[in-house]
């Protein structure tokens, strides 16, 4: 591990008498653990020269890898060292407006059984606010759709992808119906929540089927959205989970092949706490049963 | 691209060195045999990663017999997150890191354990196996093999690593084991390629390690009878 460490610092700063100042390790010993790691890589991961040492396209490669399981490792440490005590364990999480919080419950709830410390902050908000709470630190982890950044330290992991369906209520003309094309819901008001993700997507789309100038009901939180549909004041296009949508039915719209991806985010290079590196593991290594990678599936299988 | 071709094959040859009623070392070895028979361009690849492994001291890092085994915390099958702890509470535990649901000597391994388990419960012995497969992957690995122990997902080779037993496989064998069907990146979530060290630890209930075997030669496992007599020995 500390090989990977001392590789991390010297891709950092380019330089091997420095790397060894920042490991806090001689130089000989630094440049021996980095050769024992390209023996076990198979290949070089640094030019060396004077003063400015490069990445080879191998160590390129290898970097963000070596740090991903490098950070994981670390976090694996602080694990081990904290979970005796039962210190506070402060936890913040920002989960999007439009992801439900009951999937995610039971992980919550086997997480505060192991850690009884802990504390958690839950803050909502649309995708761009998600993205500037994990920015500013306010947030150590997130739950969302895509976040739309490009910020290199944000690190996303897919967790499942639900199909965006039209949702109506059960008293609605179009109940009972297989599929739905969207050129029938001109004469329809649509239901929107300002604060979704994938609210540019889905005009975009609309308007590529010749669904322009359709009625509209705004609204900002996903809890109004439902009451809406719930009271029958217009139609959704949207990914509601199984457990909301009580009372309401989900119709597949054809031409619309928009699927939502649900993603855990952290941000790389910031230490994780114990709450957040155990939450992070096991919300990755869940079963997400509604997972749609069926394909996926009969190959692991085999 | 994946030759359903030889996956087959290679399945075949799989199921028939697990079914066969031998010590664990044959059945592992009958089917490095069987690979070497199916594909000789493998043989030298992994002999490759193997040696290369050894030169750069790949595994020598992790706790000897006499030291202390580092405390985890790693989600089960079930989602529930298991410490050591919870085991050395009980009695003496074998933890047995395998490197995923893919890997045939894996199967097999875990498939010996298994056909133990009875033996060792009864001893007031326990196992654990320790790999970098996500939940969906570590169900099918118990019901391939008819554990009823935990297998613990270990993330990224988190804790692997810790113990300076995560490797990465390296692109020559990577090319190879995607031809062959063998993909890490779906059951592990990650593409980065990487994988643990086959090797198991004895842990007696002072958390002590009692027996060790670390491997870079992923076709070599600990005995069972190895384990055995070390689980007892700690009891």
């Amino acid at each position: 591990m500390h090989q990977i460490r001392y590789f991390l610092a010297v891709s950092e700063t380019l330089n091997l008498t420095k790397a060894a100042v920042r490991c806090n390790v001689a130089q000989p010993s630094l440049t021996r653990a980095i050769k024992a790691l390209e023996t076990e890589l198979g290949g070089e991961l640094l030019r060396r020269e004077r003063a400015l040492s490069h990445l080879t396209e191998l160590g390129q490669r290898m970097l963000p890898m070596l740090r991903q399981c490098y950070e994981t490792a670390l976090a694996a440490k602080v694990v081990a060292t904290s979970i005796r005590k039962g210190d506070a364990a402060p936890l913040s999480v920002a989960v999007s407006q439009t992801v439900a919080l009951r999937a995610f419950t039971p992980v919550l709830r086997e997480l505060s059984r192991v850690v009884p410390g802990l504390q958690l902050k839950l803050r909502r908000g649309s995708g761009s606010e998600v993205a500037e709470y994990l920015k500013s630190g306010t947030a150590e982890l997130a739950i969302a759709g895509p976040l739309g950044e490009a910020w290199s330290r944000l690190n996303a992991f897919l967790l499942f992808e639900e199909p965006v369906d039209l949702i109506v209520n059960r008293n609605h003309r179009l109940v009972g119906r297989n599929r739905v094309e969207l050129g029938e819901l001109a004469s329809e008001t649509l239901l929107i929540n300002m604060e979704c993700e994938r609210l540019q997507e889905l005009r975009a789309c609309l308007e590529a089927n010749g669904i322009r100038d359709t009625a509209t009901h705004q609204v900002a939180t996903q809890e109004d959205l439902l009451e809406l549909l719930r009271a029958n004041l217009g139609v959704a296009i949207d990914a509601v989970g199984e457990a909301e949508t009580s009372g309401l039915c989900r119709i597949p719209l054809n031409e619309l092949n928009l699927v939502r991806r649900v993603s855990v985010y952290t941000v790389a290079g910031r230490q994780r706490t114990t709450a957040c590196a155990t939450l992070l593991n096991m919300l990755r290594a869940a079963d997400w049963r509604f997972d749609t990678g069926a394909t996926q599936q009969r190959r692991a299988y085999r | 691209m994946t030759d359903p071709k030889l996956t087959d094959l290679l399945e075949e040859s799989f199921l028939r060195c697990r079914d066969l009623e031998a010590p664990l070392a044959d059945r592992l070895n009958a089917f490095a045999n069987e690979l070497r028979s199916l594909g000789p361009h493998f043989q030298a690849t992994v002999d490759a990663l193997v040696s290369r492994l050894a030169a750069s001291g790949a595994g020598a890092a992790a706790p000897k017999v006499g030291e202390p085994m580092p405390e985890f915390l790693l989600p089960d099958d079930q989602g529930r997150l298991i410490r050591l702890e919870d085991f050395l509470n009980e009695g003496p535990v074998a933890l047995a890191f395998n490197r995923g649901h893919w890997c045939p000597y894996c199967r097999i391994n875990i498939d010996a354990l298994a056909r133990a388990q009875e033996e060792i419960a009864s001893e007031r012995c326990q196992i654990a196996a320790i790999v970098p497969d996500r939940q969906r992957f570590t169900v099918w690995l118990k019901s391939d093999t008819g554990a009823k122990f935990p297998v613990l997902t270990d993330m990224d080779n988190g804790y692997a690593m810790t113990l300076g037993l995560a490797i990465y496989v390296g692109d020559a064998l990577k090319r190879l084991m995607a031809s062959s069907g063998w993909d890490p990146s779906v059951s592990q979530g990650t593409d980065n390629w990487m994988l643990p060290i086959p090797a198991t630890f004895i842990v007696g209930t002072d958390g002590i390690v009692r027996a060790r075997f670390v491997e870079p030669d992923f076709r070599l496992r600990m005995t069972i009878e190895e384990m055995l007599a070390a689980l007892r020995a700690a009891n």
